[in-house]
């Protein structure tokens, strides 16, 4: 099972908990295990064979000159993806608070009838 | 778990060593794996663990919200004051204008350095005011 | 009402491993800013507007809680 195939499963899972969960906070945790899902995928794609982490070492144990490093662009554009998935739960679970604040429950098919 | 004098105390006894270790973490960001967002969870951290074994009042006392609302918005500017003054040295913006030192000391990399420390400082803040908002909430409509 | 997602299909994917523009940061990331980490390098020199928006969107989050906890 290598990581791209663990990131697709890991979206259906996260697919599965957003669609057919009645509880609102379980939609909400749907939601994270979705963004990590995408974030695994993408460091994945970056992968090099036999390659090492894009640190240069100052010592002098590292050929740098034919020494296979794995790919730093995913990474660097990955910090963006991991802020926006902190800030989208962050404003749901606020949104979720208030919801349960004005109608005391927290159950989808009690709310549609609302 | 508000009254229990074992987690108060531990608490903080190892406030100073959590700050450390995120300053470790902003500081040696061009050297190993870490930088400013690394380090500004970390020290949210910090004051969760705080909020968490001694209640929210106390806790206010000591790290005041208005003051955390004026570090982050200053934090904000300061970055782009920091892209700014290589403008008026006649660089673009945002451009690695101080002297970059010798590899794999701490002071080397030039605009790097200030620009982990302000992002660490906006990060920290930042969390600290989603977590108290979320805490205060008193279910007013 | 269980809904059953057909997550077992899954192809294997073909990347193509050698790119050319990798070659560029690798060797000229140490000589240009002096850091020995090439992800901090990317994201603080070579892409430091994307950090400086990035900011911005995470104090819109805190805009956006801080609005909706807000009491009257």
């Amino acid at each position: 099972m290598t990581p791209i195939n663990i990131s697709l499963l890991l979206f259906m899972i996260g697919l599965y908990g957003v669609i057919s969960k009645n509880n609102l906070i379980k939609k909400i945790i749907g939601l994270a295990i979705i963004n990590a899902s995408v974030v695994l995928f993408f460091i994945a794609i970056g992968y090099r064979e036999g390659g090492l982490a894009p640190i240069m070492s100052h010592s002098e144990t590292v050929d740098s000159a034919n020494q296979i490093f794995v790919n730093p662009i995913p990474q660097a554009l990955m910090l963006t993806a991991i802020v926006v998935s902190i800030s989208l739960t962050a404003v749901a679970l606020a949104l979720v608070v208030k919801i349960y604040s004005k109608y005391k429950t927290l159950d989808v098919q009690k709310l549609y009838e609302e | 778990m508000k009254n229990s004098k074992i987690i108060k105390t531990l608490a903080q006894k190892l406030l100073p060593f959590i700050f450390l270790f995120g300053f470790y973490l902003t500081f040696h960001g061009h050297l190993s794996p870490g930088g400013g967002f690394q380090g500004g969870v970390v020290i949210a951290t910090a004051i969760i663990l705080l909020t968490l074994s001694y209640g929210i009042k106390e806790t206010e006392n000591r790290f005041k919200e208005k003051q955390l609302r004026v570090l982050e918005k200053f934090a904000i500017l300061a970055f782009i004051f920091l892209g700014l003054l290589g403008i008026f040295f006649g660089y673009p913006f945002l451009k690695n204008f101080l002297p970059l030192g010798q590899r794999g000391c701490i002071a080397s990399a030039g605009l790097m350095i200030p620009l982990n420390l302000v992002i660490s400082i906006k990060v920290a803040a930042g969390m600290t005011g989603i977590f108290y908002a979320l805490v205060k909430y008193r279910g007013e409509i | 009402m269980t809904i059953l997602i057909i997550g077992s299909i899954r192809p294997e994917y073909v990347n193509p491993r050698n790119l050319d523009y990798i070659n560029y940061y690798l060797e000229n990331g140490v000589k240009d800013t002096g850091a020995i980490n090439l992800v901090a390098s990317i994201y603080l020199d070579y892409r430091a507007y994307d950090t400086l928006i990035e900011t911005v969107v995470l104090f819109m989050a805190v805009i956006g809680v801080t609005f909706i906890l807000s009491k009257g």
